[in-house]
């Protein structure tokens, strides 16, 4: 870390993508002490990131996605938040998990970064703009204080925003909402990590502002080569800049797959409900044949209690196609048979074929075409 | 709106923490001491000022020196004396005048005198003795002592042998008086006070807060403007000069004072409080809603706002509550107290006196009486504000 | 930032206003001549007395000229208390006793609980921790006025007895002060009043913490790679200035009720002794000018915290 950073991206960019995952996450469980026992909010949660990619993390509000990057990054609540002992995250084979605080001190913000869902109270409302950017940067780099606001103004620059001399001087709440999350990722970005994680990074913001921040994030991840780990519940943005997903349920993950697989052949019954249940953008004024709307599928039933889950399926309570099966054994996470690094939770997968048809047999109409043509850029690969 | 209190969740929890339950039974635990003194006259304020034997006896029938023996005997002598001097054995044989221990009535006046001629002549000549506290030479003679006023004055019997030895429990103070009935005496001051000012500063202070914050306008900036003038006079220099009002008029010798003062000082906490959490509420969806629909803003308030403050309340009363436990103690000090009678603060403040000599029953008593409710309400009202409102700081 | 302070000093000057006003009227409840003279004088003396005074002018007028005298800070009227003694004169001998005392305790109180509620916070939920919240509930639960009897019987009697030299007074104020006179009579009163303050103290400033620790930005500052001592002493400690400050703003008029207390224990001349003596007395010129003056002590205490908030909160400051 001691030459400049400007060299090392430069470096950095020149290197062939390596080969493995750059983040391998290994039966990761984490658990709670709270006031009536613990309760465990990840339980053996496996995936891998490779560098350079996108992977989307989607599913139902309290699944555990906020808690599965926590733990990776390992910034879970001290003394009530665990981590199991069977759990392995190696990032660069090395395991992180157990890693003492000042080692991981050095990784945090400098190898893998994080931006949060609120950028409204995410900064600290008592310092500069350019003292908190310059705080990461004095943490991960040689550079001295000139080098260090040089780093800042152009970083502010890189995610747009306009007089970056004047903003290093302003406090938050002197900015926009949308203003304090580029804010963030800037602060996110500025020593070049290899990881960005972000947590439901525009939920806060309204809609126009989404999408710039969304084109901002690719356009960096692009320039940077970093890799990103995307919560969010907009599968409409999944579908756009992902390159794989990981869906989970109930603290587990119940299926992962390329983004077109996930979208066009879903093979868990939870993926496809959760799929139907968006509403979709490109059709919002397509009417349906008695001239109304199509009504908006919801999955009916509720999440489980993570202090009383079912001995078999998670999703049993909820899946239509349940069978005995289903409530005595949970199923395993694994291939079945698709291939391409699909691998879905489930006794009896939704198989290949027509999902128009397919759905359409199970269903009635609906409309997953409309998220097939969502998700354009999997479909050019494909071709 | 209480049955909608004890149904919501926060309720649940309170109850769920057996510490805070704990507190509660406490603290109706004094209450009904506070309630049978009240109703039932079971300790008299008469009782809490008369001597009941020698000043500084120590509590728990404590190991007594020979002369604090002497002095104890020495003054049932005078009593029977005096009795004997009248040809009154009345008033001393009734217990009027000291309660259980009563003058027997086997023996005349003579044999009354004789007796009492004889112990006081022991007890001249056991206080001739050099170190006589320290001898165990004239340890026979202070028997022979004890044993004459025992024959004077027979130990009570089945009730009044319980409240003599309630009475003489935790021994008596430096003019004699029983430190035990003083003590519980004042739990009925205690709370007496704590009661009518709790009350008082909660329910105006949250009524005029509710209506300041729910009105708005011209009553909104009357009430700040009063509250703020009321807070930015030191709690302690506001309590002086109200006493200062008071002195010397009809009511100097009552509680009256008191209540004033802390009522006056104490509302501006509850006041601010409600205000603030009442204009959150009315900025709910639902008080907005019923706004639109054309309910009558008295009626929002009062069906809505002031139940959803009513744990606001409670902890206020409670912390109130201590205030003015706390706040009485130091005005007695000052002087500026309870006049009449004793209390907890009258108590320690007489203490001090005791403190220097070495005797620590009155102020160990008033102290941990006064500590054990004062923590019952700490734990109350930690425990209210951590299950309705466990965001506060 | 400047137009800030202003509009605050304008906002309490209508307090402080009121306050002359209730206090004034407060004590004119009953006649004060008489309270002072009894019933034992005749109605010439009262009528001198009070004419002497200004007290037999209409309130309107009495209010506007003791204002004046509140603003050129001359209180020229003789005790009655103290013949021959202006209030003027009482006040300026009173507050070198009451500052030594009241300064020194505010300073040591503050900067311990903080230290003290951090730490506890650091440990929050465990022993430590628990330990400190118990033995902070406990000490907040015993009468103020118990700390000092018992402290004067253990700090003074028995500490000088043990130790076979005098370490504390039992009481009193130098005649001359110097450091080591200090020791000897104000540092008890101080330690007392330290003690009594600290309970309640590192309870609140430990909430500060406990509550600015679940803060998202702590988590941005954790992301950063930051340090536990970096995001402590940093990153929550400029937050929880606000509360602090308000907090220790908060505690002044408490420490000046207190040191009431301390000041007649200990039979220190200060301002709230002699308040205390002059209300005994029915020193009426005395007790309406140290009200006055304890009040305009306490709105200066009041824009002093609205302008260190602006220091401290560019949210104010910059508003
Ligand atoms: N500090 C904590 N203590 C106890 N339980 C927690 C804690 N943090 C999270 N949980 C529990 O862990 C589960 C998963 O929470 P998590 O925040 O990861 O959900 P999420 O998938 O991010 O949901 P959302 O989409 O709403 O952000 C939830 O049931 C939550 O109650
Ligand atoms: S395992 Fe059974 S219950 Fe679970 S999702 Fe698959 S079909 Fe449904
Ligand atoms: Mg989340």
């Amino acid at each position: 870390m001691s030459e400049p950073t400007a060299t090392r991206t430069e470096s950095r960019r020149n290197l062939p993508p390596p080969a493995g995952p750059i983040l391998k996450v290994r039966h990761l469980t984490t658990s709670f002490r709270t006031d009536d026992g613990i309760v465990t909010a990840v339980d053996d949660v496996s995936f891998d990131v490779f560098a350079g990619e996108t992977v989307g993390i989607v599913g139902e509000s309290g699944c555990g996605k906020t808690v599965t990057v926590k733990s990776i990054m390992r910034l879970l609540p001290e003394f009530t938040g665990i981590i199991g002992p069977k759990s392995e995250i190696l990032f660069e084979d090395q395991n992180i998990a157990t890693l003492d605080e000042s080692s991981m001190r050095k990784i945090r913000g400098d190898r893998i970064a994080m931006i949060f869902q609120e950028p409204m109270t995410s900064l600290n409302p008592v310092f500069r703009i350019g003292w908190q950017i310059d705080e990461a940067l004095k943490y991960h780099t040689d550079l001295d204080s000139a080098g260090r606001r040089a780093r800042a103004i152009e970083m502010l620059e890189l995610v747009q925003i306009p007089n970056p001399e004047k903003r290093i001087r302003e406090y938050p709440h002197q900015l926009s909402g949308g203003m304090r999350q580029r804010v963030m990722i800037a602060m996110a970005l500025c020593c070049e990590p290899d990881i960005l994680v972000a947590d439901e990074p525009t939920t806060a913001l309204d809609v126009t502002i989404q999408a710039q921040i969304l084109r901002l994030m690719d356009e960096l991840k692009k320039k940077l080569g970093t890799a990103t780990m995307l919560i969010t519940h907009d599968l409409g943005v999944v579908a756009q800049v992902c390159d794989r997903v990981i869906v989970m349920y109930a603290g587990r993950v119940i299926e992962e797959g390329p983004v077109h697989d996930i979208f066009h052949r879903p093979q868990h019954p939870y993926t496809r409900a959760l799929l139907q249940s968006i509403p979709k953008g490109g059709e919002r004024s397509r009417k349906g044949a008695d001239g109304k709307r199509p009504r908006l599928p919801a999955i009916p039933g509720i999440v489980p209690s993570l202090r009383e889950l079912p001995d078999g399926c998670r999703f049993q309570d909820r899946c239509q196609f349940k069978e005995q099966r289903c409530v005595d054994e949970e199923p395993q996470l694994i291939d079945h048979g698709r291939g391409e690094g699909s691998e879905v939770r489930c006794h009896i997968p939704l198989t290949d074929g027509d999902p128009r048809a397919e759905r359409a047999a199970i269903v009635g109409a609906g409309g997953l075409g409309d998220v097939a043509g969502a998700t354009g850029k999997s479909e050019e690969d494909d071709v | 709106m209480v049955a909608r209190f004890f149904r919501s969740r926060g309720a649940r929890k309170f109850m769920a923490n057996r510490l805070a339950v704990a507190a509660f039974l406490v603290i109706a635990g004094y209450l009904l001491v506070a309630g049978l003194v009240w109703f039932t006259g079971i300790i008299t304020l008469e009782e809490t000022l008369g001597r009941i034997g020698a000043s500084y006896q120590p509590g728990l029938w404590g190991a007594q020196r020979s002369g604090k023996r002497i002095e104890d005997a020495t003054f049932w002598f005078e009593v029977a004396q005096n009795a004997a001097d009248r040809g009154d054995f009345e008033t001393a044989r009734g217990g009027v005048a000291f309660y259980e221990r009563r003058l027997t009535g086997e023996l005349d006046a003579d044999e009354i005198k004789a007796r009492v001629a004889r112990g006081i002549a022991l007890a001249k000549e056991v206080l001739v003795v050099e170190g006589f506290d320290e001898s165990a030479s004239v340890l026979p003679k202070v028997d022979e002592i004890d044993a004459i006023v025992v024959e004077l004055f027979p130990h009570p019997e089945g009730w009044d042998a319980f409240m003599y030895g309630a009475r003489h429990v935790l021994g008596t103070d430096r003019q004699g008086r029983s430190i035990s009935f003083r003590a519980i005496y004042s739990i009925k001051v205690a709370v007496q006070v704590g009661v009518v000012t709790a009350l008082f500063a909660v329910l105006f202070g949250s009524f005029v807060g509710a209506a300041a914050a729910f009105f708005g306008g011209w009553i909104d900036h009357a009430v700040i403007w009063l509250y703020s003038t009321f807070s930015s006079i030191p709690y302690l220099v506001l309590l002086s000069v109200l006493v200062y009002m008071f002195n010397d008029t009809s009511v100097d010798k009552t509680l009256i004072p008191l209540y004033v003062a802390f009522g006056l000082t104490f509302w501006v906490g509850p006041c601010r409080v409600i205000r603030g959490e009442t204009l959150k509420i009315k900025e709910l969806e639902y008080i907005q809603a019923a706004t639109a629909i054309g309910f009558s803003r008295t009626y929002i308030l009062i069906k809505h706002v002031i139940p959803n403050t009513a744990h606001l309340m409670f902890i206020n009363a409670s912390l109130l509550f201590i205030g003015a436990i706390k706040g009485e103690v130091i005005l007695s000090f000052l002087g500026l107290g309870v006049k009449s009678g004793p209390s907890w603060g009258i108590m320690i403040s007489q203490s001090k006196a005791e403190v220097v000599s070495g005797f620590f029953w009155q102020i160990g008593t008033a102290t941990v009486l006064m500590f054990v409710l004062v923590l019952a309400f700490n734990i109350l009202s930690d425990a209210l504000q951590d299950a309705f409102d466990p965001k506060h700081v | 930032m400047w137009v800030y302070i202003l509009r605050r000093i304008l906002y309490n000057i209508p307090v402080y206003l009121g306050i002359l006003l209730l206090v004034m009227l407060a004590l004119r409840t009953k006649d004060p001549v008489w309270a002072f003279l009894g019933k034992r004088k005749s109605v010439a003396d009262h009528d001198a007395l009070e004419h002497k005074l200004g007290l037999d002018r209409a309130f309107a007028v009495q209010y506007v000229l003791f204002v004046g005298d509140v603003v050129t800070l001359s209180f020229d009227q003789e005790s009655w208390g103290q013949p021959g003694k202006t209030a003027n004169e009482l006040l300026g001998d009173a507050i070198v006793p009451s500052l030594v005392i009241t300064a020194p305790a505010l300073l040591l109180s503050s900067l311990i609980s903080i230290c003290v509620g951090l730490i506890s916070s650091f440990y929050r939920g465990r022993t430590p921790d628990r330990v400190l919240v118990i033995l902070a509930v406990l000490g907040m639960s015993i009468s103020f006025l118990v700390y000092i009897i018992l402290g004067q019987y253990f700090g003074a009697f028995i500490l000088n007895d043990k130790v076979g030299h005098r370490i504390f007074a039992v009481e009193g104020y130098p005649d001359s002060l110097t450091p080591f006179t200090w020791w000897t009579y104000c540092m008890l009163p101080v330690a007392i009043s330290v003690i009594v303050t600290m309970g309640y103290d590192t309870r609140f400033y430990r909430a500060v913490m406990v509550e600015e620790g679940t803060r998202d930005y702590i988590t941005t500052a954790r992301a950063k790679g930051a340090s536990k001592s970096k995001i402590m002493f940093v990153h929550m400690l400029k937050n929880a200035m606000i509360p602090i400050i308000t907090r220790v703003m908060i505690t002044l008029p408490f420490l000046i009720g207190g040191s009431i207390l301390l000041e007649m224990y200990f039979g220190i001349p200060g301002m709230g002794r002699r308040l205390i003596l002059a209300i005994r007395d029915n020193d009426f010129p005395v007790i309406q000018a140290f009200t006055a003056v304890f009040a305009g002590l306490y709105i200066i205490t009041n824009i002093l915290t609205d302008v260190l908030y602006a220091l401290v909160d560019p949210r104010v400051r910059l508003s």
